[in-house]
């Protein structure tokens, strides 16, 4: 199940619905995505998320389809938030149910290279020194490549 | 010789085909809609992404008032001589007070057709400045006054209800309030240097255009519609082409990294385009 929202998450619960009342999930694995303090410049008071409605959501479901066809997963649960945003605030959650801890492992790792390349998503920073948008990665273009051809 | 659909200061308006016989019909409505002072002042220097508001909301509500009958199940299709919509910026109160009259020479009365014509552009003015402002409040829609037929004249006693009247800065300097508003320019006809004038919806096939994140605070603009006619060919490429000719500041959809969803779908410069498709340009993402 796919969430883009401006409201805070928790992971406990999250992780507790993705499980409940199942006997057949062996491996859970959830990444946490937290606003940091420091990014181009640092003293990063606070981020604003914007998105594409619609085609955000579109694509993040893309690629939880496409993780589902790779791997044998029992379940995904993908939390993205926009607005504004300050640091040490949860901002993405990716958690992946398996009956095996390789797969679960594999499949989240997919879908944040994948989402942090592929999801409409913007960020734009506030700092001490002012706001400026942030720049895209080669490290997550690369990170993303290593999914293809395989 | 002048073109008798514009008046004196360039406005569109109706032109007055009545006034042959005894039974002229007269109504003016008034209705307001608030904003922030931001808002306001964006809309009063031209600075707001959709173009010329004020223009756009007249237009609107003179079409508005055409259309009555097709709207409220009881009205009859009136032939109306004339429609005249204006707008009063009120800086004190962050509002705009929106009026129109309607006349025409017949036999039912035209009150229906000035709140409806006040109504759409109300509506009107809060679609073009929705993208800075959602907490724009639309009320006061009534009739002012109305000449001629059955009931006799009719005027609001605006004192007694009007809030603004009772507000003790008002009381204050009312009659200064109402210079500064005669003061105000009106903002018609060609748009400010750097933004674009929409066409009127549905009047022509066009693409709705979109712009995200840091390409729409580089160009100063959100959203635009371009008329499928005006593209070199029906495709992206077309697309970026015709907006380059509008304004040279759309050069920077060339770069490379500028992105492009046609429908949601990301899509090539070969993409074709039909009329009503969503197309927009954002740059790389950084989510995550």
């Amino acid at each position: 199940m796919i969430s883009v929202q401006t409201a805070p998450f928790d992971v406990g619960t999250e992780q507790q619905v993705l499980t409940r009342k199942r006997t057949d999930i062996g491996a859970v694995v959830s990444f946490t995505g937290l606003v940091r303090d420091f990014n181009e410049r640092p003293d990063v008071q606070a981020l604003t998320l914007e998105h594409y409605p619609g085609m955000t959501e579109q694509a993040l479901q893309d690629i939880v389809a496409e993780a589902e066809a790779r791997w044998a997963l029992q379940g995904i649960r993908l939390i993205h938030r926009v607005g504004r945003l300050e640091p040490g605030d949860p901002i993405v959650m990716v958690a992946v149910a398996s009956a095996h801890r390789r797969h679960a492992f594999e499949a989240c790792d997919f879908i944040m290279d994948y989402l942090k390349t592929r999801a409409p998503f913007w960020k734009k920073e506030h700092t001490v020194s002012g706001h400026y948008w942030v720049a895209e990665r080669n490290t997550d273009i690369e990170d993303a490549k290593r999914w293809e051809a395989t | 010789m002048s073109l008798t659909h514009l008046n004196s200061r360039g406005e569109a308006h109706m032109v007055d085909v009545g006034d042959k016989t005894e039974t002229r019909r007269e109504a003016t409505a008034g209705g307001r809609i608030h904003m922030r002072s931001e808002t306001l002042a964006l809309l009063a220097e031209g600075g707001l992404p959709k173009g010329d508001v004020l223009a756009t909301a007249r237009i609107a509500g003179i079409q508005a008032a055409k259309k009555t009958h097709e709207l409220i199940p009881l009205c009859h299709a009136l032939a109306l001589s004339k429609v005249e919509i204006g707008f009063e910026l009120d800086e004190a109160n962050a509002c705009v007070e929106v009026k129109a009259t309607c006349r025409l020479t017949g036999r039912t009365g035209v009150e229906m057709e000035a709140l409806t014509a006040v109504s759409v552009a109300c509506l009107t003015l809060y679609d073009m400045c929705k993208a800075v402002d959602k907490d724009m409040r639309i009320d006061s829609v009534r009739l002012l006054s109305k000449t001629g037929g059955k009931s006799g004249d009719y005027r609001r006693n605006e004192t007694a209800d009007d809030p603004r009247a009772t507000a003790p800065s008002s009381l204050a300097a009312p009659s200064r309030d109402a210079a500064t508003n005669r003061d105000m320019p009106m903002i018609t006809g060609e748009s400010p240097d750097g933004h674009i004038s929409i066409a009127p919806r549905n009047e022509q096939p066009c693409i709705q255009v979109k712009f995200l994140a840091e390409l729409r605070e580089r160009l100063g603009i959100s959203d635009i519609d371009i008329p499928l006619e005006s593209l070199p060919s029906p495709t992206v490429a077309g697309l970026k082409q015709a907006l380059q000719s509008h304004d040279t500041r759309f050069s920077l959809l060339g770069e490379r990294r500028v992105l492009c969803a046609v429908n949601q779908v990301m899509s090539a410069d070969d993409m074709s385009l039909t009329d009503g498709d969503e197309v927009a340009f954002f740059p790389p993402v950084t989510g995550g």
